[in-house]
């Protein structure tokens, strides 16, 4: 079981904002929206698109490159074409720092 | 996190230096110079690239590695597997980029064999081996690795047999990488009309977990009527990155073997390619990857028949555990002129646990029609019955595993001609593979 | 004499309304101008009289192709987009006058059997053409059952909640460039709902009720097969087909319920100036099976890989696909199965041929997402090159990420045996003749596939190919 990084500070992050990073071996994709934090694997399961650069919207970031939507909460697809969930990775605030702790899975 | 960028190793004025300190013919100053420029004109991989979109490299950081430098006295390369019990015509060896020792049999020599660092030799015999290395036989700008490469080499082996000689005992070229360093190391076989040789080529890193960066190039000419078997071992430390670009072009009534293992590295991502350019050439290529952990191994082949009446055949076989991933992407490519082809290739694909994943994408690009080509790919598991068998004969589960993906690489053991190199490989393959209950 | 919409029940008769009728009213106001923007699609929506959400889901889709960069694979595209109509009234499709119509086509019409009354409108000369014979007594039959057989314009104001459940769910704008071209200005295509259980005995096809604008360049087609139904669907015919607009960008979604079969039919044969991008998916669920077969003979370049989603256990998707490129043509086809359940299986047959410098390509996916389990899938390529000027391709992806699967692809190209050639001649053939009859033999495991009178013309046509004399 991996531990808990410290990947970025609360006032940093825009609400609703999306951020890119790097976390130990995996590249993943930090949102807050509603005052609340969600963190994905940065992979579009239909065809390994990078989600991080896709338009947000309410809870569903939808990948460049097809268009497929993504619940960040749960990392259900929404829409076709993908079919397939993308990892979801825990995410907890202390103070004014965001944790993430790799889902390795 | 990522780490602060700090100044890079890689900067103009490092690699300047570092180019001074060579002491090489004007020519390859001037094309090291040409490769830095264009490096620095041109971006890194991206995810849109057809190339690399299902081969991540966003972790991948330059600035974690320095230029190759020489080592500390007293440095000595791990044990080779391919050479064990092996009769060698001769040897060149090479740590963390850099020349550590070569040897050839007299008998050799004396025949104008030419054999080790290619550091060493290209300033020696400069003008023999010019025209080689100027032929651009692997592109030097073909992406932002060649260029780097081409720029940097540094550490290389040579081998270069004239007309007719016949050099009946293999040589090893062994590439050896400490923690965290480097290897750009630049392979150069060249075989004139006639001549025939094996080579054996092993890259090893010392911990299995090492990590470092491997920028490598191989470039292979085999003359006309010529035979080479060339072995490529590689078996860096789990944590390296490996890029590489590999060509060889065939000439008429030529022959090629080329036999290929991929075991280490943390990502590869290498293209090999094969011309056959006069009539009458062949080649036949043997892949094994067998891969665990979170390992990522891709390898773009390309076999192009340029010349009617030439014989292609390569067959991949990756056997996967763990989560890790084979990306295996071939084309063969016929040009108009190239009557008389046969193209065959083949990409079998064994996955050994559940969360591994294997893409396989053959190719074919024909445009003359009097022509065969065919090509196949297979991707499953281990037949349960198959195990169930075995040990209701007595064999543990994990035995049974490895008889039955021994079984699976047996075809390509079958196609090696050489001894010492199919024990080698079979032992290598029969360690690896792990428990699953 | 013009129906209100508004007066209509869900019982009456399909095809009783006269669509014409309820534009009249808008179409002086329209004017046919090239290019593509808001404002056409606009007009477009209007012209239909279509519901808010559809003009809305228009305008958003153009604005998603505008976005969307070309793909860097697949054929070449020289097409202005803005040097194109993308809507014109059926009145307005007249291209040119029977004098005009080249010879070979007249030819080929001859050589086909084509009845006197459909050459006019497929050469372009007649802007409409309706086999209302033919299909009169279908569509009591249909509508007994409570079959669903419509142009997609008529479904969305006449069934806009079973239209509106499925409409873009399997092919949403974003999915590719075309898909959003389509999205944002498609006009007819077929609507189908088949109730559970039904299951419809003879080939329902496009042609029963062809006009201009049905037959046309961007056409939306939603089939949806309930519980336990069965539908086979043809689309397109041999003969050749003239249309004014050289780009043509048709969509197709399809859903195959539980236990439920769809077999889709194309022969798709457009005049040589065509670009034809099309996107076609089905989503097949529990033990429901879907076929597309698909055969493409026409067109200056044809992109189109038909696609099969399983996504419950029991799925099963054939595609058969055939390819035939001659001189000028790039027929860049395939197929894609894609299984996301255990225990579904595939198969795809891709057969295609280049002549005359013609180039074929296969392109395919084959993927097999972690979790689907027991998953057997076996992909066939032939490809056949009739000589030296030709052109073969073949472009596999074949992504497995779960262990317990039978998967499996093979591929060969070659020409035409010269052992058969000389068998078949030493009885009396000709080369042509016997190069042909090895040819249909290729491509045999498709035609029997087809409708009878289909398949009958489909033989014609590549005796009419192999000689030279068409295409």
């Amino acid at each position: 079981m991996s531990e808990f990084v410290k990947v970025a500070k609360v006032a940093d992050m825009p609400d609703p904002g999306k951020l890119t990073l790097e976390v130990e071996d995996s590249v993943v994709v930090l949102f807050r929206v509603d005052g609340r934090f969600y963190c994905i694997d940065d992979v579009c399961t239909h065809d390994g698109g990078p989600l991080g650069e896709g338009r947000l919207h309410d809870h569903a970031i939808a990948c460049p490159r097809h268009g497929a939507k993504f619940d960040i909460r749960t990392g259900q697809p929404l829409t076709m074409p993908a079919t397939v969930p993308t990892v979801v990775h825990e995410v907890r605030v202390e103070g004014e720092d965001v944790y993430v702790r790799i889902n390795e899975a | 996190m990522t780490a602060l960028a700090t100044e890079t190793s890689f900067s103009p004025a490092s690699v300047a230096a570092f180019l001074e300190s060579r002491n090489e013919p004007g020519w390859l100053r001037d094309q090291r110079r040409a490769a830095w420029q264009m490096f620095g004109e041109m971006d890194w991989p991206g995810r849109r690239d057809e190339e690399w979109i299902r081969t991540d490299i966003r972790l991948f950081k330059l600035d974690k590695f320095s230029l190759p430098a020489a080592p500390e006295a007293a440095a000595a390369a791990p044990s080779s597997v391919l050479s064990e019990g092996v009769e060698l015509a001769g040897a060149s060896v090479s740590l963390d980029s850099w020349p550590l020792s070569s040897r050839l049999d007299r008998r050799w020599e004396e025949q104008g064999v030419l054999l080790g660092s290619l550091d060493q030799l290209v300033v020696e015999h400069g003008e023999r081996l010019r025209p080689f290395l100027q032929r651009r036989i692997v592109n030097p700008y073909y992406d932002k690795f060649a260029c780097l490469h081409t720029a940097c080499w540094s550490g290389g082996h040579v081998l270069y047999v004239p007309r007719g000689v016949v050099v009946d005992q293999p040589v090893h070229m062994l590439s050896a990488m400490s923690d965290g360093r480097v290897d750009f190391g630049h392979v150069l076989v060249v075989l004139e009309d006639g001549a025939e040789a094996t080579v054996l080529a092993e890259t090893a890193g010392f911990g299995e977990t090492d990590g470092g960066l491997h920028c490598g190039a191989t470039e292979i000419m085999v003359g006309r009527g010529a035979n080479l078997r060339f072995v490529n071992l590689q078996d860096w430390g789990k944590g390296v990155w490996h890029f590489a670009h590999q060509r060889a072009v065939v000439g008429r009534d030529a022959s090629l073997q080329w036999t290929v293992a991929a075991l280490g590295s943390r990502l590869a991502k290498v293209n090999q390619h094969v011309g056959l350019m006069g009539e009458g050439a062949s080649c036949q290529v043997n892949g094994v990857l067998f891969t665990e952990g979170k390992q990522h191994l891709t390898y773009h082949t390309l076999q192009h028949h340029e010349a009617p009446h030439c014989h292609s055949d390569f067959l991949y076989k990756a056997a996967l555990q763990d989560r890790s991933r084979t990306v295996w992407r071939g084309m063969i490519k016929v040009d108009p002129g190239a009557q008389k082809t046969d193209g065959y290739q083949r990409n079998d694909n064994l996955l050994l646990s559940d969360h591994a994943r294997a893409d396989s994408i053959p190719g074919l690009e024909i445009e003359a029609d009097d022509v065969r080509c065919t090509h196949g790919s297979t991707s499953g598991k281990v037949d349960d019955e198959l195990v169930f068998y075995a040990m209701s004969r007595g064999f543990t589960r994990r035995e049974a595993v490895r008889m039955i993906v021994s079984g699976f690489f047996q075809q390509i053991f079958d196609r090696i001609t050489i001894e010492s190199v199919r024990d080698a490989l079979g032992h290598a393959i029969a360690a690896r593979v792990r428990e699953y209950s | 004499m013009a129906t209100d919409v508004a007066t209509l029940s869900p019982h009456d008769r399909i095809g009783e309304i006269n669509k014409y009728d309820f534009r009249t009213k808008s179409e002086a106001v329209f004017k046919a101008r090239k290019g593509l923007d808001a404002d056409i699609v606009d007009q477009i929506s209007d012209l239909k009289g279509e519901p808010a959400w559809m003009r809305e889901f228009r305008l958003k889709s153009l604005g998603i192709f505008d976005s969307k960069p070309m793909p860097t694979w697949g054929g070449k595209f020289n097409v202005d987009f803005q040097d194109l109509y993308y809507y014109l009234k059926p009145t307005d499709r007249q291209g040119r006058s029977w004098d005009e119509v080249p010879q070979a086509i007249k030819d080929a019409f001859e050589k086909l059997g084509i009845p006197e009354a459909e050459r006019k409108f497929l050469a372009g000369v007649k802007a409409q053409f309706e086999s209302e014979v033919v299909y009169g007594s279908l569509k009591e039959d249909l509508a007994k059952k409570g079959v669903i057989f419509t142009d997609t314009d008529s479904a969305v104001r006449e069934h806009p909640d079973l239209v509106r459940e499925y409409f873009s769910t399997i092919i949403p704008p974003d999915d590719n460039k075309f898909a959003a071209l389509n999205s944002a200005v498609w006009s007819g295509g077929s609507f189908i709902y088949v109730p559970p259980g039904v299951k419809i005995e003879f080939p329902l096809q496009a042609y029963f009720r062809i006009n201009a604008e049905s037959m046309g360049q961007f056409e939306r087609t939603l089939i949806i097969v309930d519980e336990g139904a069965e539908v086979h669907y043809v689309e397109g015919c041999t003969a050749p087909m003239y249309s004014t607009e050289s780009l043509h960008s048709a969509v197709v979604e399809i859903v195959v319920k539980r236990g439920a079969r769809c077999r889709y039919s194309t022969i798709q044969n457009w005049a040589n100036n065509i670009y034809n991008m099309v996107t076609k998916r089905a989503m097949a669920y529990q033990d429901a099976t879907m076929e597309w077969i698909d055969g493409n003979l026409g067109s200056h370049l044809t992109m189109k890989y038909p696609a099969v989603y399983m996504m419950e256990p029991g799925a099963r998707g054939e595609i058969l696909s055939i390819a035939f490129a001659s001189a000028g043509q790039h027929q860049d086809a395939g197929a894609k199965l894609v299984h996301c359940a255990p225990h579904t299986t595939g198969q795809i047959i891709s057969k295609s041929i280049s002549k005359n410098g013609g180039r074929s390509s296969y392109r395919g996916l084959v993927k097999v997402e972690h979790g689907a389990k027991h998953a057997k899938c076996k992909v066939v390529c032939d490809a056949l090159l009739l000589d030296s000027k030709s052109r073969s391709d073949t472009y596999p992806y074949i992504e497995v990420a779960e262990q317990d699967v039978a998967v499996g692809h093979e591929a060969s190209v070659s020409r035409i045996g010269e052992e058969q050639l000389f068998y078949l001649m030493s009885r009396g053939l000709t080369e042509s003749e016997a190069s042909t009859m090895i040819v249909n033999g290729f491509i045999e495991p498709l035609v029997k596939e087809l409708p009878m009178e289909y398949a009958v013309e489909m033989n014609r046509l590549i005796q009419l190919q192999m000689e030279g004399s068409v295409g």
